[in-house]
């Protein structure tokens, strides 16, 4: 049986002809469904797509910025005023990637990718998707906890409040191939200070877990404190809490869980 | 010396090349960065269809049964190809310069030996339907036991991976399970050395990684011949390659080549010909067979890990007095190119050095891992590897910089190499000399003058006696903490080794007459042309 594609004018019709179809994958850039395909993926018989505008704009003049799914890397390095994205944008890929990949798509990408997706879990975004009952808004740890069951949903935009200060949101990934590997791991921290103490701490992980999840642990021991030596100790020996890191070929699960707590040190101290 | 009869080949050679310091245009450069270079995967030809290969998903197993008949009812298949279909399927790569047992099927028979070993192949008219197909092929498996080390798989009662070679190494010679070499009595000098440094080095599998995967397109042409674009970087290798596994003669065959998408030794194993004329042979359409990406990364052939020991004797002057090095190849499942790498590795020790009492056993061991294949300097890349970080790591044992220790132990013109030929052309001194200036690493004054031209020969010249050895085979050492890191630094600074006294006459096995090319080339490998 032959691929077929069907290509869609609006994101709805997308998300219909998605849920209705076991055999549909949404192709937004195509840097996983076309590399899928081309490895004799055969689970993959309908390839969807949408030239929907509303996919791929961008919101980013005000306090809550938006990204539609469609949105590339390319075009988030381009925005200024999505700054604070642009080391996450540009830790993805080569240029060729980042031509095509798209924000909705990093959300689906299995570890050693979905670089950018750490940063936006760190940011508590919002991930707006369209499935068969209408559009909703879920927010990222629940979308990535059920992601596996994603598979017949569209994703429209993802959307998060920009960050008080550049201090306020860090990102680190950790490859052994530079500039273009794929991660060993991922750190992104977004740390809210008020009063000189740090209030509503988020720290996410990549590769540390079949998803992309939390360090709740270590966000625990920064919460309310300022961001001295001993804190951002304290929050490094407890960054494998809760970790579950599986082996591949660029890294062990025991060596991920050694490094891990060293680069969360290094980023909350602003180490290079 | 050689001498080009100018008389007879006026054009063979610029007597006035002046090619170095100077940027010269590659051949091929103005095609790549114009994207105009041709590849064989650009050929699309009319009714062309594709071949993909159902791999084995177990590491040793024997096939219990193989059944198709849901795969040749899926859409699109032409033809399934099973081992019987393949006119000669036992094949090793070197039995063309008569060297080595065949020992590798092109689709398994009875068993697979490695995880991803390709067992049937499947023609459709798109890659999508093959895939499809392969999907639909079952496989029974008994798994077998399996060894992944090379150690493990040495010892006696371990898992035969390869029925034709039942002992798990290479057979050389017929006889011998390992290349042996040997030159003086290394234990004896072992015994009497300051110091004694034992190590262990273990090399990983390298792949290649060529932007364009292994592939070949073959289709049949006029005259009962076929025409062949393919990506081999060993094109009349490969021709007679598959003119024996297709048993047809290699004047059926009209290879065309080109650009090589990157080989570095991982094209020359002839994968995907053989397979795709004799696809073309059964179906008279063209037929395209290339690797996908994660077959080049996962079952394409990688260089294989090496695990090597070297004990050496040191003197607290910095003379190595005696070098004892075992290696093992990991050859994987079959022989391919491992066999010659060992021949390599052997004929290169004990590394550009002279030392007086040399012992090596270098093995080619069959695991239940990928074949492993040529790239880039294999047999002697790991090797100098292990010897340069030895040599390291006894500099820093007797107290000595390391370049000097090098200058110190260099081969130089005229000394007896371990295998029985004068070295000629040394330069590993000079080398030292100038990567130690450029590098402004201070050297003494001594060092600086020192020269491959002088003082070599005469008592280095000398073969000394060399006792045979027992027949056991030795116990396997253990690992032995180096010092590297934390030994004082010694300060006396000896100066550089008188040359050894004299040795009683040599005892050599084989008078060292020259003898013809070919003759010494089939030596090397061990069978001769009868």
């Amino acid at each position: 049986m032959a691929v077929t594609v069907k290509t869609f004018t609006s994101a709805g019709e997308a998300a219909g002809a998605l849920s209705s179809d076991r055999s549909a994958r949404y192709l937004g850039g195509g840097t996983l469904v076309m590399r899928a395909l081309n490895e004799g993926d055969v689970s993959i018989s309908t390839v969807i797509r949408a030239n929907d505008q509303a996919l791929t704009r961008i919101d980013a003049s005000g306090p809550r910025v938006t990204l539609g799914a469609g949105v590339t890397f390319a075009r988030v390095l381009a925005e200024r005023d999505l700054a604070f994205l642009h080391a996450p944008a540009r830790s993805i890929g080569g240029p060729a990637v980042r031509n095509m990949g798209t924000v909705g798509g990093n959300l689906f990408a299995q570890s050693p990718f979905g670089d950018f997706t750490v940063a936006l879990l760190a940011l508590d975004a919002t991930v707006a998707v369209a499935g068969g009952f209408g559009a909703r808004d879920v927010p990222i740890e629940e979308f990535l906890q059920a992601r596996d069951r994603q598979a017949g949903t569209l994703v429209l935009s993802v959307s998060c409040t920009r960050p008080a200060s550049s201090e306020a949101f860090r990102y680190r990934k950790i490859a052994r191939i530079k500039p273009k590997g794929g991660a060993v791991i991922t750190l992104a921290a977004h740390l809210p200070v008020s009063g000189g103490r740090i209030a509503g701490a988020r720290i996410a992980l990549g590769s540390m877990a079949p998803t992309q999840i939390r360090a709740r642990a270590a966000e625990r021991a920064l919460e309310g404190r300022s961001l001295d030596a001993a804190t951002i100790a304290a929050a490094a020996s407890a960054a494998t809490e809760g970790t579950s890191p599986s082996d591949n070929a660029l890294g062990s699960a025991w060596y991920r869980r050694e490094i891990v707590g060293v680069h969360l040190r290094r980023l909350l101290s602003g180490q290079e | 010396m050689l001498e080009l009869r100018k008389d007879i080949f006026a054009d063979e050679r610029d007597d006035n090349l002046k090619e170095i310091g100077k940027g010269t245009q590659r051949q091929d450069m103005l095609g790549h960065i114009t994207g105009t270079s041709s590849y064989f995967g650009d050929h699309k030809l009319q009714g062309m269809l594709h071949l993909k290969v159902v791999r084995s998903a177990q590491a040793h197993a024997r096939l219990r049964r193989i059944d198709t008949t849901e795969a040749e009812r899926s859409a699109g298949v032409r033809r399934i190809i099973r081992s019987a279909d393949v006119p000669r399927n036992l094949n090793t790569l070197l039995s063309l310069i008569n060297f080595g047992k065949d020992d590798e099927p092109s689709l398994a028979v009875d068993k697979v030996r490695y995880k991803g070993e390709p067992i049937v192949a499947i023609v459709a008219d798109s890659e999508r339907e093959a895939f499809e197909a392969i999907a639909k092929v079952r496989i029974d498996y008994e798994p077998l036991p399996t060894v992944f080390d090379v150690e493990e798989a040495l010892k006696p009662g371990a898992p035969v991976v390869n029925e034709t070679y039942p002992k798990n190494a290479f057979i050389y010679h017929d006889v011998h399970d390992h290349q042996k070499l040997r030159f003086g009595d290394a234990d004896a000098a072992l015994a009497t050395a300051d110091h004694v440094l034992e190590q262990r080095y273990q090399m990983s599998p390298i792949e290649h990684a060529p932007t364009e995967t292994n592939g070949a397109i073959a289709a049949p042409d006029t005259n009962g011949r076929y025409v062949v674009y393919t990506s081999t970087q060993a094109l009349f290798f490969s021709v007679d390659t598959c003119a024996k596994i297709l048993d047809v003669p290699s004047n059926t065959f009209h290879f065309i080549g080109g650009t090589v998408g990157g080989g570095f030794g991982g094209k020359v194993d002839t994968l995907t010909e053989p397979l795709a004329i004799l696809a073309a042979m059964l179906t008279g359409r063209p037929v395209r067979y290339v690797f996908g990406r994660e077959e080049e990364m996962q079952y394409g052939p990688p260089r294989g890990a090496e695990r090597i020991f070297i004990k050496d004797g040191v003197m607290r002057d910095g003379r190595i007095v005696a070098r004892k090095i075992r290696a093992y190849f990991d050859s994987g499942a079959y022989t391919r190119l491992s066999s010659y790498a060992a021949v390599k590795c052997a004929a290169h020790l004990p590394g550009p050095y002279t030392i007086p009492n040399v012992h090596g056993d270098v093995y080619c061991v069959f695991t239940n891992r990928t074949p492993a294949t040529a790239m880039r300097g294999f047999g002697v890349t790991a090797m100098d590897f292990a010897i340069e970080c030895q040599m390291d790591k006894l500099a820093n044992l007797v107290g000595m910089d390391p370049m000097e220790f090098r200058i110190l132990n260099a081969y130089r013109d005229g000394d007896m190499k371990a295998h029985r030929r004068e070295a000629k052309n040394t330069a590993l001194i000079e080398c030292v000399q100038v990567a130690a200036e450029k590098a402004k690493w201070p050297i003494r004054e001594e060092f600086r003058r020192a020269s491959s031209r002088k003082d070599g020969g005469g008592s280095r010249a000398v073969i000394p006696p060399t006792p045979a050895d027992a027949r056991a085979r030795p116990a396997a050492p253990v690992q032995q903490r180096t010092s590297y890191d934390r030994l004082p630094p010694t300060v006396t600074r000896e100066p550089p080794r008188e040359p050894p006294p004299p040795t009683p006459p040599p005892s050599s096995p084989r008078p060292a007459a020259p003898s013809h090319g070919a003759t010494r080339f089939s030596s090397v490998f061990g069978t001769r042309r009868r």
